[in-house]
């Protein structure tokens, strides 16, 4: 079993546990948010979002502040932040400003930052040399190597930071993500529940984008809150139902990755949309059992 | 408490970009505490604008709004006004029960730390009693019909014990039944829960039948107040009204405000019960 040789071995546990703990903190961070994602349907937003951390990338890259292995300091953390919550705002106001279609706008923010940031990555291995240089792969899919305890601190950080202002601000955000219209008249701050959810998703999408990759880290946002709920209707069970299925999606993932040889954040991704799979054919057969011949029923 | 519940004084307003079209032009209106008014009107006469200055989502290009002597958003921010919207932006896949979405009325003012009381829990069941919705509690929201979800939204407003409620076409698309429903509905919240009702609608049945006030709006108002409730003649004019929308007149040509006849013509107060 390489999974425990990994965690249990004293001269491998540095190199793995802080992998582990961010993984952890990930899922925590993004089960409950996944939730809101799915019911407002921000996944391309999420997505938009989590490709503007390219740009960011490149832009530390180019400052020199990124090691081979791509571990980051906080600078570089902030900076990629700073480029998510950029392009959040970004999409906000292009779309907000009612000229630019919201599907729209994002695609323009995904593809300048994806070309901002192949830009600057390139121009980084050319400057600072093979040693210093990054692999673009990481960014893209993810990868356990280069997180240290740095990055796992950030991550909890993050997810602490997260979950405190969604219990804070819990019951105008829910009324402004469920009726919009109404919260608006009741005094609530629409602009201000959009800055606070989307300052939410850009620290969960650069927090992700270490273990699952900036392709990936949208599935950490997505498939937890998608998967619980296909399988539940009340609330409270959809929020523990996306945290169980965002753990069991990383430390599936991770199991995976450790024992297959294989990527992390494809790992993970491949577990969650699993378990997203088996949640759809289960509702598949409970409609079934429901009306097991609607045709005969849409004939009479 | 402030006598007047909603004040509109020389109210004009025009949407960003269309400055000479006038939404709204000169209105005046003046509803008591208590009144139960409707205001008819067809279709792109400006009844919508005029819930949405009174909710201050929108601010007048002229004149003053006030609610209860304060101004709309400060009336919304201290939970004076409860709001029904004609189509509900509601996520209705959610996973809310019905009572959890009445909940959110009173909750939405509490510290994040505090629990709704007893008495806030009571004032749900209340509400949901009140708009016969207490069978269907814990349903979830997503599997309720138009009808019931438009209680539900009622129900959320009154939890919220507010001290006006706007009802903006609040009978489309429900049957003829629950039309009839809603008009007890609307008695109800006046000698039960002591609300001031504004109801917006294009529909005479809806405003006949639960309203005791009824203004004319088409971009200008002029009011129909009649001493003894409504009466047959003013019942007469209204229709004719919606006759005139129908043929897509605009009001205030095809009924200027000098022909009103069988009924006491208050062009400034609008709602307030005759001395």
């Amino acid at each position: 079993m390489n999974t425990i040789h990994y965690l249990t071995d004293p001269a491998l546990r540095g190199l793995f546990w802080p992998g582990v703990l961010t993984g952890l903190a990930i899922a925590i961070m993004c089960s409950g948010l996944s939730v809101l994602v799915v019911l407002k349907r921000l996944a391309f937003v999420g997505q938009g979002i989590s490709h503007a951390a390219f740009g960011g990338a490149g832009v530390v890259a180019t400052l020199g502040w990124m090691s081979a292995a791509g571990a980051v300091s906080f600078g570089a953390f902030g900076i990629v932040f700073g480029f998510c919550l950029f392009a959040a705002l970004a999409i906000g106001w292009l779309s907000l400003r009612g000229k630019t279609e919201a599907d729209t706008a994002i695609g323009i923010v995904l593809v300048a930052s994806m070309a901002l940031g192949a830009v600057l990555l390139t121009r980084a291995s050319h400057a600072h040399g093979a040693s210093r240089g990054v692999s673009w792969e990481s960014f893209l899919f993810g990868s356990m190597d280069g997180i240290g305890w740095t990055d796992a601190a950030l991550g909890w950080g993050s997810a602490v930071v997260v979950l405190l202002t969604l219990w804070w601000v819990r019951r105008p955000l829910v009324f402004w993500a469920f009726d919009p219209v109404v919260a608006r008249a009741m005094g609530v701050r629409e602009p201000v529940m959009s800055l606070i959810l989307m300052t939410l998703l850009a620290l969960a999408t650069v927090t992700a984008m270490k273990l699952a990759g900036v392709v990936l880290a949208t599935a950490m946002l997505v498939l937890p809150g998608a998967s619980a709920l296909l399988l539940s209707r009340r609330s409270g069970a959809v929020l523990w139902l996306a945290l169980f299925i965002a753990l069991a999606g990383v430390v599936g993932g991770l199991v995976l990755g450790f024992e297959a040889d294989w990527p992390t954040g494809p790992s993970i991704v491949v577990v969650l949309a699993g378990v997203f799979a088996l949640a759809r054919v289960r509702v598949a057969i409970e409609a079934r059992q429901k009306h097991p011949n609607p045709r005969a029923g849409a004939l009479q | 408490m402030h006598p007047v519940a909603v004040q509109f004084n020389h109210v004009s307003f025009a949407y960003p970009g269309v400055a000479d079209a006038f939404a709204l032009r000169d209105v005046t209106l003046d509803v008591a505490v208590g009144a139960r008014l409707g205001v008819l009107g067809p279709n792109g006469g400006g009844k919508s604008t005029l819930l949405k200055l009174t909710l201050g989502l929108i601010r007048p290009t002229h004149g003053e709004v006030t609610v209860f002597g304060l101004s709309p958003q400060a009336a919304a921010l201290q939970g004076l006004v409860g709001y029904v919207p004609q189509r509900s932006g509601a996520e209705q896949a959610f996973p809310l029960s019905v009572r959890q979405v009445v909940e959110m009325g009173p909750a939405l003012r509490l510290p994040p730390w505090q629990k709704l009381s007893r008495e806030q829990h009571a004032g749900v069941e209340a509400a949901l009693a009140a708009v016969g919705a207490s069978a269907i509690a814990t349903n979830h929201v997503g599997s309720l019909s138009g009808g019931q979800f438009q209680r539900v939204q009622i129900a959320r407003a009154l939890a919220s014990r507010p001290k006006l409620l706007l009802l903006d076409e609040p009978t489309v698309g429900i049957d003829v039944a629950g039309q009839q429903q809603f008009a007890e509905l609307l008695s109800k919240l006046r000698d039960d829960f002591g609300i001031t009702v504004m109801v917006v609608s294009h529909d005479i049945r809806t405003v006949a039948s639960g309203c005791d006030r009824i203004a004319c709006l088409s971009r200008t108002l002029h009011s129909h107040v009649a001493p003894a409730g409504l009466t047959p003649a003013v019942l007469a004019e209204v229709f004719r009204h919606d006759v005139a929308a129908i043929f897509g007149d605009l009001h205030v040509d095809a009924h200027p405000a000098d022909s009103c006849s069988g009924h006491h013509h208050h062009p400034v107060q609008i709602g307030v019960p005759n001395k």
